[in-house]
């Protein structure tokens, strides 16, 4: 049986790297696993040496400059056939007939569009002084209010809307005793027949909330103007 | 490494399409060393191509039987790597240890471009920073053994030196870096 080797801090620093790269032999294997987790110097150092191999392992590669691979042919090979004249200016319009210059040119084209709308640019009978700084901000100025009072307005709008869909829903919730609404059993009444008499009180309450609401609701909308005019009081 | 060696008999015999494969192959990796060894972007296009060039005129040389040319080629770019480190040396040694650190931060933030700028903030602009403070023969071990990821014997062919001080180099440029970045506040995530 062979003795068990006890490192100390020296060997076990000098052996960190053979550790990770898996080239100790078993027994000094266990020699390095029994001294680093008991010593205070080791420890931290083999887990932080650990720890870097790890992530200089994950790190990728810096991309090379594109010129470079032409640089080095250049140098070796010599200078590449320059195209010039009728060719050159041939190879460079084919250059324009790629997918990448289409779509570049047609977003282009539509963020000029867009600024020429939004600055209030008539497409109908465009005129030059359309096209002046001055005309384009001032139009463009119109346009911003036009659009900040439409958007008022619009909010405005769907806020009455809102509260009146809200009051119709609070009415249509109210609860409504029973008692009061259904039909009593009366001595000598058929069961649907009307007596002229008047509705409870709470019903008739119910009835003027609706018609209340669909009054403001006349007032703000002119498309209901008609249907309740004939309620309204102004 | 069977395709390296049959393009480089082309390019013997004069097939300039067989050069131009072999400088698509290992432009990225012999930039890549040069970047790690001199942390300068810049340097490190002009190295790669004294590499090259240096490849070119000594191809004929080249024997397959004693190693691959990928391994023949990392050490043509060691040996231009450390006479360019010799040569910058002089402007080195002039500023003390402090101001020399000072001096590689500042050349790090005015050389760089905004791209890169954004790599110092991650890990691999922190290792780079770290790199740059070790001496040569630990930051060449550490850059063959942990960022290219050779093998000991081919880092052995490259430096040239015995499996024992490889062995002794790698772990004590690994020690060294991990201090460096400790002291620089880079803590382990």
């Amino acid at each position: 049986m062979t003795p068990k080797m006890n490192w100390i801090c020296d060997q076990t620093e000098a052996r960190l790297s053979d550790y990770i790269d898996d080239l100790l032999t078993a027994e000094e294997r266990a020699a390095f696993v029994a001294h680093v987790p008991t010593c205070e110097r080791c420890g931290p150092l083999f887990a932080s040496v650990a720890h870097l191999v790890t992530n200089l392992h994950s790190i990728a590669e810096v991309e090379a400059p594109p010129r470079l691979v032409y640089a080095i042919l250049n140098q070796t090979l010599g200078p590449r056939e320059t195209v010039t004249g009728w060719p050159a200016l041939r190879r460079w319009f084919r250059g324009l007939a790629t997918m990448r210059f289409a779509y570049g040119a047609l977003s282009l084209a539509a963020t000029f569009l867009v600024l020429l709308t939004a600055s209030g640019f008539n497409f109908r009978h465009p005129k030059m002084a359309d096209l002046k700084p001055v005309t384009i901000y001032r139009k463009a100025d119109a346009q911003a209010h036009l659009v900040y009072a439409r958007g008022t307005k619009f909010f405005s709008d769907l806020r009455v809307v809102n509260e009146i869909q809200s009051r119709l829903r609070e009415n249509v919730q109210t609860p409504v005793n029973s008692e009061d609404t259904l039909p009593q059993n009366v001595p000598g009444k058929e069961p649907g027949s009307t007596d002229g008499s008047k509705p409870g009180p709470r019903q008739q309450n119910r009835a003027d909330g609706i018609y209340r609401n669909l009054e403001v609701l006349a007032d703000e909308l002119p498309v209901f103007t008609g249907v309740y005019g004939g309620r309204r009081t102004r | 490494m069977e395709q390296d060696a049959q393009l480089v008999q082309q390019c013997l015999q004069g097939d300039g399409s067989a050069w131009e494969e072999l400088v698509r192959r290992h432009t990225r990796r012999i930039f890549n060393i040069c970047y790690r060894f001199t942390g300068n972007r810049t340097e490190s296009e002009d190295l790669s191509q004294d590499v090259f060039l240096r490849v070119y005129r000594t191809l004929a040389s080249y024997r397959s039987a004693h190693g691959g040319f990928a391994t023949w080629m990392t050490s043509v770019t060691r040996n231009l790597l450390i006479d360019h480190y010799r040569r910058t040396k002089r402007d080195r040694a002039t500023d003390s240890l402090d101001d020399k650190m000072a001096i590689v931060e500042n050349k790090e933030s005015a050389g760089r471009r905004p791209d890169e700028q954004a790599l110092l903030g991650e890990l691999s602009g922190q290792v780079q920073a770290g790199l740059t403070k070790l001496s040569p023969e630990l930051r060449e071990a550490v850059i063959l053994r942990d960022l290219q990821q050779l093998e000991y014997i081919e880092i052995q062919r490259i430096l040239a030196v015995p499996e024992g001080t490889v062995k002794s180099r790698i772990n004590r440029g690994r020690i060294e870096l991990a201090r460096v970045l400790q002291q620089m506040g880079v803590r382990p995530s």
